[in-house]
């Protein structure tokens, strides 16, 4: 534990050796607002000693369970068509910025074609749906596989080469994807695929059924994605995304881990991509360009790398704040991209980063004299 | 540890099943259509315009907004329908099927009766079951692939000419122009390679040969791989399909490349700015194909003087028929005695037999297309287009 009371030197240099232990301590008595006392950029040195009350509101699991039921209850407070499609349209949003976060967030894999898969999910559910009369549910463990198929093809040959190698990759085979879908006449080529049904008649309105649909898939996703990231295949990723050959050495298949995240990714991707497909009832090859890919990535780096809740919001921003600057026409894109900046600067690390929430039982565990076997 | 998070899930579940199956919200059931405003018959008839103000074709926005708008204020300063103002709504397309489709939901919610808006193709296509499904007819101005029709959707009506109706324009222009190789080049988008396909095949039903058809990528600054490719074809006549902005780099690289037949473009790429991009010397007695408009019809001088006076620039594409789109929503408004509701407005506008607009007399087709729209052919002089004599 840190006294506050302990004089520290502004530049951080001058610190008295126990300082140097403390951050250690600091890190394993969970207090994460002492691991990182320098600040980084324009941002000043963290202020807070402990979670403060506010913190510890939305960190409860019952704050995250109050969003899920206020998602699902916003038909009811305002059923208007605009609120329920750009409400769509931005949980789809988040569905795509959790899955992206689990190669690039959790496992530090910079994919920059993401939006291929988004298509793959969209056109196999369209295809599916339009040209062979599929329901659209039959339609999902197929987008699943070609979901998976995609991820493999891409991922087999790459995810062996360093993390660079794959950004330049993906951001081709996101081209490839589109232009491929562009050109083919089982597609639509150009005009894309329309008329693609939604889930089916539940007496309510279409809207108010995709939206609790949505409301619902992406819930699972974001839990599973929040799980995923903590379990030991968690670890795993962030242990690979730190430092490659330090986990190779400590046993860790780097190669099968990092496939498990590309692969997971895709699952998300293809997923999403069914539900935009139902949500358009259209889809043509312009939706899944490379802006799309890049906004999806500034969601999850705005939100904050590998944090599941910054991520939900660095989305809900990316997606939500074209919808509202409307009224600026032209000037729409001038002032979401100064907007973005802005953030970028006043908080470099995302507006909700990643706290390390392991050490505290890492810590009980320390005094533990069998030593963990790895597999 | 999972304790509290179970016990979070479980009561979000039953919350939210309490919350779906207690659902007294009427609105949510289906049929209660967002479109009630049928019912006050006395309130101000609504317009919403969905039109790209942002993006890539932002330049036509004004334009089209500006034609309705000229439309409004007149049947208004008339008197309006049978005493009933009309109120025009706009909102931002930007050429992208998600804006697109998020302008047609906030359109609904504003309580539209009808839609006189659509540009772009692609993005008009996902807005079709968005007003379909609120019993909203739309009245198309410029969007025109025939994919708007395959569904055969009964509130869809199309009030610019089709591709069609301008393939076959271009074809018997190319033909009478005597050409023995035609490139046809287009930029992949619906709308674009719809005319493409379509003029190929008029040509080839005409004994014209087609040298050389290829899509390009639109939102590119070099076109050397397609001039390349006209070129060694030997092209005499080059027929562009796409937009102003790639149409006009088209022009300037072939023309630098020292192309020297006739180049032609479709009604997407007719404005001012593609002889800026081009250069004035490089677009010189470039043709296109354009549905006729107030300057190429007698006395439509009047008319273009009265858009000047009230915006104080000159018409542009797409004025006209947005003018004419509404002032159709009123005639059918008219027709229909008043009333607003969807099903009585289709009734209205199949029923429409003489009505006068810029391209004839309207009566729609089964297809829900205009019966005659001639497509005239343009030419360009000094920094604009005018009619080819």
């Amino acid at each position: 534990m840190t006294d506050p009371s302990l004089p520290r030197d502004p530049a951080g240099t001058q610190l008295p050796p126990e300082e140097s232990s403390a951050y250690v301590r600091a890190v394993e008595t969970k207090q994460p607002a002492n691991v990182a006392p320098a600040g980084t950029g324009l941002t000043p040195a963290a202020k807070g000693h402990g979670p403060t009350s506010a913190s510890r509101v939305v960190s409860s699991p019952w704050f995250a369970v109050a969003i899920v039921v206020l998602a699902i209850a916003l038909p009811f407070i305002d059923s208007g068509a605009y609120t329920l499609r750009i409400a769509t349209d931005a949980l789809i949003f988040v569905m795509l910025a959790v899955g992206l976060n689990v190669v690039v967030g959790y496992c530090g894999l910079l994919d920059l074609g993401y939006a291929a898969f988004f298509a793959i999910g969209a056109y196999t559910a369209g295809l599916l749906s339009t040209t062979f009369g599929w329901p659209i549910i039959a339609t999902i463990p197929a987008v699943v596989v070609m979901a998976v198929v995609g991820g493999l093809v891409i991922g087999a040959p790459t995810l062996r080469l360093r993390s660079d190698y794959l950004a330049i990759v993906t951001l081709g085979f996101g081209e490839i994807i589109r232009i491929t879908a562009n050109n083919l006449d089982i597609t639509g080529g150009p005009n894309g695929l329309f008329g693609i049904p939604d889930f089916g008649d539940f007496g309510y309105r279409s809207d108010v059924t995709i939206y609790w649909f949505t409301a619902v898939v992406v819930s699972l996703a974001v839990i599973a994605s929040s799980r995923l990231g903590r379990g030991r295949l968690g670890r795993a990723w962030r242990f690979v995304r730190e430092d490659e050959d330090a986990a190779e050495a400590m046993g860790i298949h780097t190669y099968k881990v990092k496939f498990a995240a590309y692969v997971t990714g895709a699952i998300f991707g293809g997923l999403a991509g069914v539900l935009f497909a139902v949500h358009q009832t259209a889809i043509s090859p312009p939706s899944f360009n490379f802006l799309w890919s890049a906004l999806i990535l500034m969601a999850v780096v705005l939100g904050g790398m590998g944090s599941t809740p910054g991520v939900v919001v660095g989305a809900l921003v990316i997606s939500l704040l074209p919808e509202l600057l409307r009224g600026a026409e032209n000037w729409r894109y001038l002032v979401f991209g100064v907007l973005l900046i802005v953030v970028m600067i006043f908080r470099p690390q995302g507006i909700w980063p990643h706290t390390p929430s392991e050490p505290a039982s890492a810590a009980r565990r320390e005094p533990d004299p069998q030593p963990e076997v790895t597999a | 540890m999972s304790t509290p998070h179970r016990r979070a899930a479980v009561g979000a579940a039953a919350l939210s099943l309490a919350l779906a199956l207690g659902a007294c919200g009427g609105g949510l059931k289906e049929g209660s259509s967002s479109n009630d405003s049928g019912e006050d018959a006395k309130g101000d008839i609504k317009l919403g315009m969905l039109t790209p103000l942002s993006g890539s074709s932002a330049a036509i926005g004004p334009y089209m907004k500006n034609g309705a708008q000229l439309a409004v204020d007149e049947i208004n300063a008339a008197g309006g329908v049978d005493g009933r103002k009309l109120a025009l709504t706009v909102e931002d397309e930007a050429c992208d099927p998600k804006t697109a489709a998020a302008g047609a939901a906030k359109l609904v919610t504003a309580g539209i009766n009808v839609s006189v808006g659509g540009y772009c193709s692609s993005a008009t296509l996902p807005t079709l079951s968005i007003f379909g499904k609120a019993d909203i007819p739309m009245l198309i101005p410029a969007a025109n692939s025939a994919d708007l029709l395959k569904s055969k959707l009964k509130n869809v009506f199309l009030v610019n000419g089709t591709g069609i109706q301008q393939s076959q324009a271009a074809s018997d222009f190319i033909k009478s122009k005597g050409s023995k190789a035609v490139a046809l080049l287009d930029d992949n988008t619906s709308y674009s390679k719809d005319i493409t396909t379509r003029t190929a095949d008029n040509l080839k039903n005409a004994g014209v040969a087609v040298a050389n058809k290829q899509s390009v990528t639109a939102g590119e600054s070099d076109y050397s791989g397609a001039v390349t490719a006209v070129m060694r074809a030997k092209a005499d006549f080059v027929y562009w399909t796409g937009y102003y902005q790639e149409g006009g780099l088209l022009i300037k690289q072939l023309r630098s490349a020292g192309y020297k037949g006739d180049i032609m473009v479709a009604d997407g790429a007719v404005d001012k700015k593609l002889v800026e991009i081009a250069g004035q010397a490089n677009a010189q007695g470039t043709y296109a194909t354009m549905t006729q408009t107030p300057a190429t019809i007698p006395g439509g001088d009047a008319w273009i003087a009265k858009y000047k006076k009230a915006f104080g620039s000159d018409p542009g594409p797409y004025s006209p028929q947005a003018y004419d789109a509404v002032r159709i929503a009123a005639e059918a408004v008219k027709e229909a005695k008043g009333s607003t509701k969807g099903e009585d407005l289709i009734t209205a506008l199949e029923g429409i037999d003489g009505f006068q607009i810029f391209s004839g007399k309207l009566k729609f087709t089964p297809e829900h297309t205009l019966s005659e729209g001639g497509f005239d052919i343009l030419v360009v002089k000094g920094d604009d287009f005018a009619l080819n004599s």
